[in-house]
Protein backbone atom coordinates (compact mmCIF):
# COMPACT_ATOMS: atom_id res chain seq x y z
CA UNK A 1 0.00 0.00 0.00
CA UNK A 2 3.25 2.11 0.23
CA UNK A 3 4.90 3.24 -2.37
CA UNK A 4 6.90 6.10 0.08
CA UNK A 5 9.58 3.71 1.68
CA UNK A 6 10.05 3.77 4.94
CA UNK A 7 13.47 5.18 4.40
CA UNK A 8 15.81 3.99 7.64
CA UNK A 9 15.97 6.93 10.40
CA UNK A 10 17.24 6.66 13.46
CA UNK A 11 14.89 9.90 14.76
CA UNK A 12 11.98 8.51 16.92
CA UNK A 13 9.25 11.03 17.38
CA UNK A 14 6.56 11.34 19.94
CA UNK A 15 3.04 10.71 19.35
CA UNK A 16 1.43 10.68 22.69
CA UNK A 17 0.80 13.50 24.61
CA UNK A 18 2.14 13.41 27.89
CA UNK A 19 0.62 14.30 30.99
CA UNK A 20 -3.05 14.68 32.09
CA UNK A 21 -5.29 13.23 29.44
CA UNK A 22 -8.64 14.49 28.74
CA UNK A 23 -11.53 12.84 29.72
CA UNK A 24 -15.16 14.00 29.58
CA UNK A 25 -17.46 10.48 30.45
CA UNK A 26 -18.30 9.33 33.28
CA UNK A 27 -18.43 5.89 32.57
CA UNK A 28 -15.02 4.64 31.66
CA UNK A 29 -13.75 3.76 28.33
CA UNK A 30 -16.04 6.03 26.39
CA UNK A 31 -13.68 8.83 25.66
CA UNK A 32 -11.48 5.96 24.56
CA UNK A 33 -13.88 4.45 22.74
CA UNK A 34 -14.77 7.70 21.12
CA UNK A 35 -11.38 8.09 20.06
CA UNK A 36 -11.31 4.37 18.14
CA UNK A 37 -14.40 5.10 16.24
CA UNK A 38 -12.90 8.26 14.85
CA UNK A 39 -9.79 6.47 13.78
CA UNK A 40 -11.54 4.16 12.47
CA UNK A 41 -13.66 6.83 10.39
CA UNK A 42 -10.21 8.27 9.78
CA UNK A 43 -9.48 4.66 7.96
CA UNK A 44 -12.22 4.27 6.54
CA UNK A 45 -11.78 7.31 5.12
CA UNK A 46 -7.97 6.90 3.81
CA UNK A 47 -9.99 3.54 2.28
CA UNK A 48 -12.75 5.62 0.37
CA UNK A 49 -10.17 7.99 -0.69
CA UNK A 50 -7.78 5.28 -1.76
CA UNK A 51 -10.83 4.16 -4.09
CA UNK A 52 -11.72 7.15 -5.23
CA UNK A 53 -8.52 7.74 -6.92
CA UNK A 54 -8.30 4.50 -8.26
CA UNK A 55 -11.54 4.62 -10.34
CA UNK A 56 -10.35 8.09 -11.57
CA UNK A 57 -6.74 6.62 -12.20
CA UNK A 58 -8.69 3.79 -14.17
CA UNK A 59 -10.71 5.80 -16.08
CA UNK A 60 -8.16 7.82 -17.24
CA UNK A 61 -5.58 5.38 -18.08
CA UNK A 62 -7.51 2.11 -18.11
CA UNK A 63 -4.38 0.62 -16.28
CA UNK A 64 -4.22 0.63 -12.71
CA UNK A 65 -0.75 -0.19 -11.52
CA UNK A 66 0.66 1.31 -7.67
CA UNK A 67 2.92 3.47 -8.86
CA UNK A 68 0.12 5.13 -10.71
CA UNK A 69 -2.05 5.41 -8.47
CA UNK A 70 0.52 6.92 -5.96
CA UNK A 71 1.39 9.66 -7.87
CA UNK A 72 -1.91 10.35 -9.09
CA UNK A 73 -3.31 13.66 -8.20
CA UNK A 74 -7.35 14.72 -8.61
CA UNK A 75 -8.21 17.58 -10.66
CA UNK A 76 -9.73 20.34 -8.49
CA UNK A 77 -13.23 19.66 -9.80
CA UNK A 78 -12.19 15.86 -8.94
CA UNK A 79 -10.92 17.28 -5.26
CA UNK A 80 -13.62 19.22 -4.76
CA UNK A 81 -16.23 16.01 -5.65
CA UNK A 82 -14.53 13.69 -3.14
CA UNK A 83 -14.61 16.94 -0.39
CA UNK A 84 -17.67 17.22 -1.31
CA UNK A 85 -18.46 13.14 -0.44
CA UNK A 86 -16.34 13.43 2.66
CA UNK A 87 -17.86 16.19 4.31
CA UNK A 88 -21.40 13.84 4.14
CA UNK A 89 -19.42 11.07 5.12
CA UNK A 90 -18.13 12.44 8.23
CA UNK A 91 -21.89 14.04 8.80
CA UNK A 92 -23.20 10.50 8.17
CA UNK A 93 -21.12 8.51 10.71
CA UNK A 94 -21.86 11.25 13.12
CA UNK A 95 -25.21 11.67 13.00
CA UNK A 96 -26.40 10.52 16.60
CA UNK A 97 -25.13 13.80 17.48
CA UNK A 98 -26.55 16.21 15.38
CA UNK A 99 -30.10 14.73 15.98
CA UNK A 100 -29.73 15.65 20.01
CA UNK A 101 -29.77 19.44 18.37
CA UNK A 102 -32.28 19.40 16.16
CA UNK A 103 -34.41 17.43 18.22
CA UNK A 104 -34.38 20.38 20.38
CA UNK A 105 -34.93 22.89 17.75
CA UNK A 106 -38.52 21.42 16.20
CA UNK A 107 -41.23 22.16 18.56
CA UNK A 108 -41.99 18.84 20.91
CA UNK A 109 -45.06 17.32 19.01
CA UNK A 110 -47.65 15.99 21.61
CA UNK A 111 -46.53 12.38 21.24
CA UNK A 112 -48.13 9.67 23.05
CA UNK A 113 -46.30 8.13 25.67
CA UNK A 114 -44.95 4.71 25.33
CA UNK A 115 -45.70 1.30 28.32
CA UNK A 116 -43.92 2.69 30.54
CA UNK A 117 -40.31 1.05 31.46
CA UNK A 118 -40.34 -0.99 34.08
CA UNK B 1 3.25 17.22 0.69
CA UNK B 2 1.07 19.00 3.20
CA UNK B 3 -1.52 21.34 1.46
CA UNK B 4 0.27 24.59 2.26
CA UNK B 5 4.17 23.72 2.79
CA UNK B 6 5.57 24.47 -0.53
CA UNK B 7 9.40 24.99 0.33
CA UNK B 8 12.02 23.50 0.37
CA UNK B 9 11.18 21.62 3.43
CA UNK B 10 8.11 20.00 2.59
CA UNK B 11 7.56 16.64 3.55
CA UNK B 12 6.78 13.70 0.97
CA UNK B 13 4.05 11.96 2.45
CA UNK B 14 2.05 8.51 0.94
CA UNK B 15 -1.60 8.69 -0.63
CA UNK B 16 -3.04 7.50 2.30
CA UNK B 17 -0.92 9.84 4.50
CA UNK B 18 -2.64 12.61 3.08
CA UNK B 19 -6.27 11.25 2.81
CA UNK B 20 -5.27 10.63 7.16
CA UNK B 21 -4.75 14.54 7.05
CA UNK B 22 -7.73 15.40 4.80
CA UNK B 23 -9.93 13.38 6.73
CA UNK B 24 -8.60 15.29 9.87
CA UNK B 25 -9.36 18.42 7.69
CA UNK B 26 -12.74 17.63 7.49
CA UNK B 27 -13.28 16.27 10.72
CA UNK B 28 -12.31 19.74 12.06
CA UNK B 29 -14.55 21.81 10.22
CA UNK B 30 -17.54 19.52 11.24
CA UNK B 31 -16.22 19.82 15.19
CA UNK B 32 -15.74 23.41 14.61
CA UNK B 33 -19.41 23.83 12.56
CA UNK B 34 -21.76 21.29 13.14
CA UNK B 35 -21.07 20.02 16.81
CA UNK B 36 -20.15 23.78 17.55
CA UNK B 37 -23.38 24.93 16.49
CA UNK B 38 -25.38 22.20 18.15
CA UNK B 39 -23.75 22.64 21.38
CA UNK B 40 -25.22 26.37 20.66
CA UNK B 41 -28.66 25.00 19.57
CA UNK B 42 -28.40 23.02 22.92
CA UNK B 43 -27.49 26.02 25.76
CA UNK B 44 -30.11 28.08 23.75
CA UNK B 45 -33.23 25.65 23.70
CA UNK B 46 -32.19 24.21 27.04
CA UNK B 47 -29.61 25.02 29.37
CA UNK B 48 -29.76 28.54 29.50
CA UNK B 49 -34.14 28.57 29.49
CA UNK B 50 -33.18 25.64 32.46
CA UNK B 51 -30.96 27.95 34.30
CA UNK B 52 -33.23 30.78 34.32
CA UNK B 53 -36.34 29.05 35.87
CA UNK B 54 -33.97 28.16 38.71
CA UNK B 55 -32.14 31.51 39.12
CA UNK B 56 -34.41 34.05 37.91
CA UNK B 57 -31.98 35.12 35.78
CA UNK B 58 -29.95 33.81 32.68
CA UNK B 59 -25.86 33.34 32.73
CA UNK B 60 -24.39 36.34 33.27
CA UNK B 61 -20.25 34.74 32.98
CA UNK B 62 -18.42 32.46 30.57
CA UNK B 63 -17.39 30.34 34.44
CA UNK B 64 -21.20 30.01 34.67
CA UNK B 65 -22.18 28.88 31.33
CA UNK B 66 -19.57 26.21 31.30
CA UNK B 67 -20.27 25.18 34.64
CA UNK B 68 -23.95 24.95 33.42
CA UNK B 69 -23.08 23.20 29.87
CA UNK B 70 -20.40 20.63 31.13
CA UNK B 71 -22.54 17.82 32.06
CA UNK B 72 -24.57 17.96 28.55
CA UNK B 73 -23.87 14.76 26.07
CA UNK B 74 -23.34 17.40 23.31
CA UNK B 75 -20.81 19.34 24.99
CA UNK B 76 -18.65 15.91 26.33
CA UNK B 77 -19.01 15.14 22.49
CA UNK B 78 -17.89 18.38 21.07
CA UNK B 79 -14.61 18.36 23.82
CA UNK B 80 -13.55 15.25 23.43
CA UNK B 81 -13.76 14.82 19.57
CA UNK B 82 -12.17 18.30 19.38
CA UNK B 83 -9.34 16.86 21.89
CA UNK B 84 -9.29 13.70 19.51
CA UNK B 85 -9.05 16.09 16.22
CA UNK B 86 -6.43 18.21 17.71
CA UNK B 87 -4.34 15.01 18.36
CA UNK B 88 -4.95 13.40 14.78
CA UNK B 89 -3.73 16.60 13.65
CA UNK B 90 -0.33 16.01 15.18
CA UNK B 91 -0.12 12.60 14.54
CA UNK B 92 -1.27 12.73 10.76
CA UNK B 93 2.01 14.53 10.12
CA UNK B 94 4.57 12.98 12.25
CA UNK B 95 4.93 9.18 10.92
CA UNK B 96 6.60 11.55 7.22
CA UNK B 97 8.68 13.56 9.60
CA UNK B 98 9.98 10.95 11.64
CA UNK B 99 11.26 9.09 8.35
CA UNK B 100 12.30 11.87 7.21
CA UNK B 101 13.94 13.67 10.36
CA UNK B 102 17.65 13.34 8.95
CA UNK B 103 16.98 14.35 5.20
CA UNK B 104 14.91 17.74 6.30
CA UNK B 105 18.45 18.57 9.04
CA UNK B 106 20.49 17.54 5.96
CA UNK B 107 18.51 20.64 3.71
CA UNK B 108 18.15 23.03 6.42
CA UNK B 109 22.18 22.80 6.79
CA UNK B 110 21.98 23.59 3.41
CA UNK B 111 19.55 26.19 2.98
CA UNK B 112 21.19 27.97 5.69
CA UNK B 113 24.39 27.88 4.26
CA UNK B 114 23.18 29.11 0.62
CA UNK B 115 23.41 32.67 -0.09
CA UNK B 116 21.86 32.42 -3.63
CA UNK B 117 18.42 33.35 -2.85
CA UNK B 118 18.32 35.31 0.50
CA UNK B 119 21.04 35.69 3.29
CA UNK B 120 19.69 36.24 6.59
CA UNK B 121 21.58 35.17 9.80
CA UNK B 122 20.95 32.09 12.29
CA UNK B 123 22.49 31.96 15.94
CA UNK B 124 21.54 29.44 18.56
CA UNK B 125 22.20 29.54 21.72
CA UNK B 126 22.47 25.59 23.02
CA UNK B 127 22.69 27.09 26.67
CA UNK B 128 19.40 28.67 26.79
CA UNK B 129 16.96 27.14 29.48
CA UNK B 130 13.80 26.69 28.15
CA UNK B 131 11.53 28.59 30.76
CA UNK B 132 9.98 26.58 33.05
CA UNK B 133 6.32 27.41 32.43
CA UNK B 134 6.80 25.70 28.61
CA UNK B 135 9.20 23.18 29.29
CA UNK B 136 7.43 20.25 30.04
CA UNK B 137 3.93 21.16 28.13
CA UNK B 138 2.98 19.69 25.46
CA UNK B 139 1.37 23.03 24.46
CA UNK B 140 -2.29 22.45 22.30
CA UNK B 141 -1.67 18.89 22.67
CA UNK B 142 1.53 18.87 20.09
CA UNK B 143 3.42 16.02 21.19
CA UNK B 144 7.26 17.45 21.59
CA UNK B 145 6.53 21.41 21.79
CA UNK B 146 8.16 23.85 19.53
CA UNK B 147 12.00 22.83 21.17
CA UNK B 148 12.42 18.93 21.85
CA UNK B 149 14.77 17.76 20.20
CA UNK B 150 15.25 13.89 18.57
CA UNK B 151 18.59 14.31 16.50
CA UNK B 152 21.55 16.64 16.15
CA UNK B 153 20.51 19.50 14.07
CA UNK B 154 17.28 18.27 14.74
CA UNK B 155 14.47 20.43 12.65
CA UNK B 156 11.14 17.92 13.25
CA UNK B 157 9.41 20.20 15.71
CA UNK B 158 9.32 22.98 13.32
CA UNK B 159 8.03 20.27 11.00
CA UNK B 160 5.65 19.19 13.06
CA UNK B 161 4.23 22.14 13.67
CA UNK B 162 4.55 23.65 9.74
CA UNK B 163 2.91 20.26 8.36
CA UNK B 164 0.40 20.52 11.63
CA UNK B 165 -0.66 24.16 11.10
CA UNK B 166 -1.37 23.26 7.52
CA UNK B 167 -4.10 20.34 8.48
CA UNK B 168 -5.26 22.55 11.14
CA UNK B 169 -5.94 25.61 9.02
CA UNK B 170 -7.35 24.27 5.96
CA UNK B 171 -6.74 27.22 3.88
CA UNK B 172 -8.07 29.52 6.23
CA UNK B 173 -4.56 31.18 7.26
CA UNK B 174 -3.78 31.78 3.57
CA UNK B 175 -1.64 30.05 1.00
CA UNK B 176 1.87 30.58 2.91
CA UNK B 177 -0.37 30.41 6.22
CA UNK B 178 1.11 34.19 7.31
CA UNK B 179 -2.39 35.74 6.25
CA UNK B 180 -2.90 37.45 10.43
CA UNK B 181 1.02 39.38 10.16
CA UNK B 182 0.26 40.37 6.29
CA UNK B 183 -2.90 42.08 7.12
CA UNK B 184 -2.07 43.40 10.35
CA UNK B 185 1.13 44.39 9.22
CA UNK B 186 -0.67 46.20 6.14
CA UNK B 187 -3.04 47.99 8.27
CA UNK B 188 -0.16 49.10 10.04
CA UNK B 189 2.18 50.66 7.21
CA UNK B 190 -1.48 51.94 5.61
CA UNK B 191 -2.47 53.28 9.12
CA UNK B 192 1.23 54.91 10.20
CA UNK B 193 2.62 55.72 5.86
CA UNK B 194 5.32 57.73 7.44
CA UNK B 195 6.53 55.78 9.47
CA UNK B 196 10.07 53.96 8.26
CA UNK B 197 11.29 51.59 10.88
CA UNK B 198 14.91 50.54 10.73
CA UNK B 199 15.03 47.34 13.05
CA UNK B 200 11.92 44.80 13.65
CA UNK B 201 12.13 42.27 15.95
CA UNK B 202 9.20 39.45 16.34
CA UNK B 203 9.02 37.54 19.53
CA UNK B 204 8.25 33.90 19.80
CA UNK B 205 8.58 33.90 16.17
CA UNK B 206 8.68 29.84 15.83
CA UNK B 207 8.43 29.18 11.96
CA UNK B 208 8.38 32.78 10.60
CA UNK B 209 4.81 33.11 9.61
CA UNK B 210 4.88 36.06 11.67
CA UNK B 211 8.26 37.19 10.61
CA UNK B 212 8.51 37.30 7.05
CA UNK B 213 5.75 39.62 6.11
CA UNK B 214 7.35 42.20 7.82
CA UNK B 215 10.50 42.47 5.03
CA UNK B 216 7.57 42.51 2.40
CA UNK B 217 6.64 45.94 4.12
CA UNK B 218 9.80 47.30 4.94
CA UNK B 219 12.23 45.69 2.33
CA UNK B 220 15.43 47.65 3.69
CA UNK B 221 14.94 47.32 7.46
CA UNK B 222 16.66 44.38 9.57
CA UNK B 223 13.68 41.85 10.61
CA UNK B 224 14.80 39.70 13.69
CA UNK B 225 12.76 36.69 14.70
CA UNK B 226 13.40 35.27 18.00
CA UNK B 227 12.39 31.96 19.27
CA UNK B 228 13.37 29.61 22.57
CA UNK B 229 13.05 26.39 20.61
CA UNK B 230 16.12 25.31 18.42
CA UNK B 231 14.38 23.05 16.39
CA UNK B 232 12.14 25.84 15.60
CA UNK B 233 14.67 29.12 14.40
CA UNK B 234 16.75 26.64 12.60
CA UNK B 235 13.42 25.94 10.18
CA UNK B 236 12.27 29.21 10.07
CA UNK B 237 15.61 30.36 8.93
CA UNK B 238 15.37 27.32 6.28
CA UNK B 239 11.93 27.93 5.38
CA UNK B 240 13.02 31.80 5.12
CA UNK B 241 16.00 31.23 3.09
CA UNK B 242 13.59 28.56 0.59
CA UNK B 243 11.56 31.43 0.09
CA UNK B 244 14.17 33.91 -0.42
CA UNK B 245 13.53 35.94 2.05
CA UNK B 246 16.53 37.91 4.10
CA UNK B 247 15.31 37.27 7.84
CA UNK B 248 17.64 36.77 10.71
CA UNK B 249 16.64 34.40 13.54
CA UNK B 250 17.77 33.96 17.01
CA UNK B 251 17.55 31.45 20.14
CA UNK B 252 17.00 33.91 22.57
CA UNK B 253 14.52 34.13 25.63
CA UNK B 254 12.03 37.27 24.95
CA UNK B 255 12.35 37.94 28.71
CA UNK B 256 16.22 38.35 28.52
CA UNK B 257 17.66 39.27 25.38
CA UNK B 258 20.62 40.76 25.76
CA UNK B 259 19.86 42.90 22.62
CA UNK B 260 21.22 46.32 23.37
CA UNK B 261 18.76 49.22 24.71
CA UNK B 262 16.97 51.11 22.21
CA UNK B 263 17.92 49.06 19.30
CA UNK B 264 14.34 48.65 17.15
CA UNK B 265 11.63 50.33 16.10
CA UNK B 266 8.54 47.65 15.94
CA UNK B 267 8.96 45.07 18.84
CA UNK B 268 5.74 42.67 17.78
CA UNK B 269 4.47 38.78 18.73
CA UNK B 270 2.03 36.71 17.22
CA UNK B 271 -0.52 34.15 18.70
CA UNK B 272 2.16 34.32 21.38
CA UNK B 273 1.04 35.99 24.69
CA UNK B 274 -1.76 33.53 25.09
CA UNK B 275 1.10 30.72 25.61
CA UNK B 276 3.15 32.61 28.24
CA UNK B 277 2.11 33.43 31.92
CA UNK B 278 0.90 36.61 33.41
CA UNK B 279 4.23 37.56 35.24
CA UNK B 280 6.02 36.36 32.10
CA UNK B 281 4.68 38.51 29.63
CA UNK B 282 4.91 41.49 31.99
CA UNK B 283 8.82 40.82 32.28
CA UNK B 284 8.50 40.67 28.45
CA UNK B 285 6.81 43.83 27.99
CA UNK B 286 9.49 45.02 30.23
CA UNK B 287 12.35 44.43 28.42
CA UNK B 288 10.38 45.24 24.74
CA UNK B 289 10.25 48.69 26.25
CA UNK B 290 13.80 48.88 27.04
CA UNK B 291 14.90 47.38 23.46
CA UNK B 292 12.59 50.13 21.95
CA UNK B 293 14.06 53.38 20.20
CA UNK B 294 12.18 56.30 21.38
CA UNK B 295 9.32 56.93 18.49
CA UNK B 296 9.49 53.04 18.49
CA UNK B 297 6.08 51.06 18.30
CA UNK B 298 5.30 47.88 20.11
CA UNK B 299 2.77 45.62 18.67
CA UNK B 300 0.57 42.65 19.48
CA UNK B 301 -1.40 40.31 17.48
CA UNK B 302 -3.98 37.98 19.89
CA UNK B 303 -7.28 36.54 20.73
CA UNK B 304 -9.57 39.62 21.70
CA UNK B 305 -9.67 39.94 25.51
CA UNK B 306 -12.55 38.60 27.37
CA UNK B 307 -14.43 41.72 28.03
CA UNK B 308 -15.04 43.07 24.46
CA UNK B 309 -17.01 38.81 23.87
CA UNK B 310 -20.21 37.85 24.78
CA UNK B 311 -20.06 35.51 27.85
CA UNK B 312 -21.16 32.45 26.00
CA UNK B 313 -18.19 33.57 23.16
CA UNK B 314 -16.04 33.39 26.09
CA UNK B 315 -16.86 30.18 27.43
CA UNK B 316 -16.32 28.81 23.95
CA UNK B 317 -13.06 30.70 23.52
CA UNK B 318 -11.31 29.61 27.09
CA UNK B 319 -12.35 25.89 26.06
CA UNK B 320 -8.99 25.53 25.06
CA UNK B 321 -7.45 26.91 28.36
CA UNK B 322 -9.11 23.77 29.90
CA UNK B 323 -9.03 20.94 27.63
CA UNK B 324 -6.29 21.67 24.78
CA UNK B 325 -3.27 22.45 27.23
CA UNK B 326 -3.07 25.87 27.12
CA UNK B 327 -3.40 26.40 30.61
CA UNK B 328 -2.40 30.59 30.50
CA UNK B 329 -4.66 30.93 27.79
CA UNK B 330 -7.56 32.39 29.70
CA UNK B 331 -5.32 34.27 32.53
CA UNK B 332 -4.46 36.49 29.35
CA UNK B 333 -7.90 36.75 27.50
CA UNK B 334 -8.88 38.00 31.23
CA UNK B 335 -6.47 40.32 31.47
CA UNK B 336 -6.57 44.30 29.88
CA UNK B 337 -4.09 44.76 27.03
CA UNK B 338 -4.02 48.42 27.87
CA UNK B 339 -2.85 48.03 32.15
CA UNK B 340 -0.47 45.25 30.63
CA UNK B 341 0.88 48.05 28.82
CA UNK B 342 1.10 50.83 31.19
CA UNK B 343 2.84 48.76 33.71
CA UNK B 344 5.53 47.81 31.37
CA UNK B 345 6.39 52.09 31.20
CA UNK B 346 4.35 52.77 28.68
CA UNK B 347 1.95 55.92 28.50
CA UNK B 348 -1.54 54.81 28.97
CA UNK B 349 -2.86 57.56 25.79
CA UNK B 350 0.07 56.08 23.87
CA UNK B 351 -2.00 52.25 23.63
CA UNK B 352 -3.95 51.94 20.68
CA UNK B 353 -5.81 48.75 19.28
CA UNK B 354 -7.50 47.54 15.93
CA UNK B 355 -9.00 44.71 14.18
CA UNK B 356 -7.52 44.18 10.45
CA UNK B 357 -10.10 42.58 7.88
CA UNK B 358 -8.21 39.45 6.60
CA UNK B 359 -6.29 40.48 3.76
CA UNK B 360 -6.31 37.13 1.95
CA UNK B 361 -10.19 36.97 2.07
CA UNK B 362 -11.20 40.59 1.61
CA UNK B 363 -7.61 42.55 0.17
CA UNK B 364 -6.18 45.61 0.66
CA UNK B 365 -8.77 47.57 -0.06
CA UNK B 366 -11.12 46.36 2.84
CA UNK B 367 -8.13 47.34 5.17
CA UNK B 368 -7.88 50.67 3.63
CA UNK B 369 -12.01 50.53 4.50
CA UNK B 370 -11.47 49.97 7.92
CA UNK B 371 -9.02 52.83 8.53
CA UNK B 372 -11.20 55.32 7.29
CA UNK B 373 -13.88 53.83 9.24
CA UNK B 374 -11.60 53.62 12.66
CA UNK B 375 -10.57 57.45 11.71
CA UNK B 376 -13.91 58.64 11.31
CA UNK B 377 -15.40 56.55 14.77
CA UNK B 378 -12.58 58.15 17.03
CA UNK B 379 -10.53 60.91 18.05
CA UNK B 380 -6.44 60.27 18.39
CA UNK B 381 -4.90 56.88 18.49
CA UNK B 382 -7.18 55.53 21.31
CA UNK B 383 -9.96 54.07 19.11
CA UNK B 384 -11.06 50.53 20.39
CA UNK B 385 -11.11 48.07 17.03
CA UNK B 386 -14.55 46.69 17.08
CA UNK B 387 -15.43 43.21 16.28
CA UNK B 388 -17.71 42.04 13.55
CA UNK B 389 -18.58 39.19 12.21
CA UNK B 390 -15.89 37.39 9.42
CA UNK B 391 -11.83 36.62 9.47
CA UNK B 392 -10.21 39.57 11.61
CA UNK B 393 -7.44 40.16 13.26
CA UNK B 394 -7.16 42.20 16.85
CA UNK B 395 -4.32 43.78 18.04
CA UNK B 396 -3.34 46.13 19.97
CA UNK B 397 0.27 47.92 20.83
CA UNK B 398 1.51 51.12 22.17
CA UNK B 399 4.03 53.76 20.86
CA UNK B 400 7.16 54.89 23.55
C1 LIG C 1 2.10 29.97 19.30
S1 LIG C 1 3.76 30.07 18.96
C2 LIG C 1 3.91 31.57 18.01
C3 LIG C 1 3.51 31.44 16.57
C4 LIG C 1 4.18 32.38 15.60
N1 LIG C 1 4.45 33.69 16.11
C5 LIG C 1 3.30 32.45 14.36
O1 LIG C 1 2.66 33.48 14.17
O2 LIG C 1 3.26 31.49 13.60
C6 LIG C 1 4.58 30.52 20.47
C7 LIG C 1 6.11 30.47 20.38
O3 LIG C 1 6.67 31.19 21.46
C8 LIG C 1 7.87 30.56 21.87
N2 LIG C 1 8.18 31.05 23.23
C9 LIG C 1 7.55 30.76 24.39
N3 LIG C 1 8.10 31.46 25.40
C10 LIG C 1 9.09 32.23 24.85
C11 LIG C 1 10.00 33.19 25.37
N4 LIG C 1 10.03 33.51 26.67
N5 LIG C 1 10.86 33.78 24.52
C12 LIG C 1 10.86 33.48 23.19
N6 LIG C 1 10.02 32.59 22.65
C13 LIG C 1 9.15 31.97 23.46
C14 LIG C 1 7.55 29.09 21.73
O4 LIG C 1 8.74 28.33 21.63
C15 LIG C 1 6.70 29.08 20.47
O5 LIG C 1 7.50 28.85 19.34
Amino acid sequence: MFAVKAKKSQAKLRQSVKGKQMRFFEAQGVDELVSICMTLAQELWVVKERLASVEAAAAKKGVILGQEIESFAFSPEQRAMVDEEKKQFIERVFFTLREQAESLETKPTAEPDGPKVP
Amino acid sequence: MTENVDHDLKVDYSRDEMARQHFVSGMRTYVLNNLSGGMRTVYNKKVEPNFKKKNKRVPKTAPEIHKALKDETIFKFYSSMRCNTQEMVWRSVIPGIERQAEDLSAKTKVLAQSTQKANGTLTLDPKLAIPRYTADLDVHLMPGNYHEEHIPDDVSQGAIFDNGLSVFAMGFLGPRMDDITQSVSTYFTKRYPDFKPKAILDMGCTLGHSTLPWKQRYPNAEVTGIDVGAPSVRYAHGRAQSYGVSANFAQKDAEHTAYPDESFDVIYSCMFLHEVPKKNIRNIFKEAYRMLKPGGVMLHYELPPNKMLSAYDSFYLDWDSFYNKEPFYKAFRDSDPQEECTAAGFKKNKYFQYVAPSLNFYGESAIIKAIADAKANTEGENHMGRLVDGVQWFTFGAWK
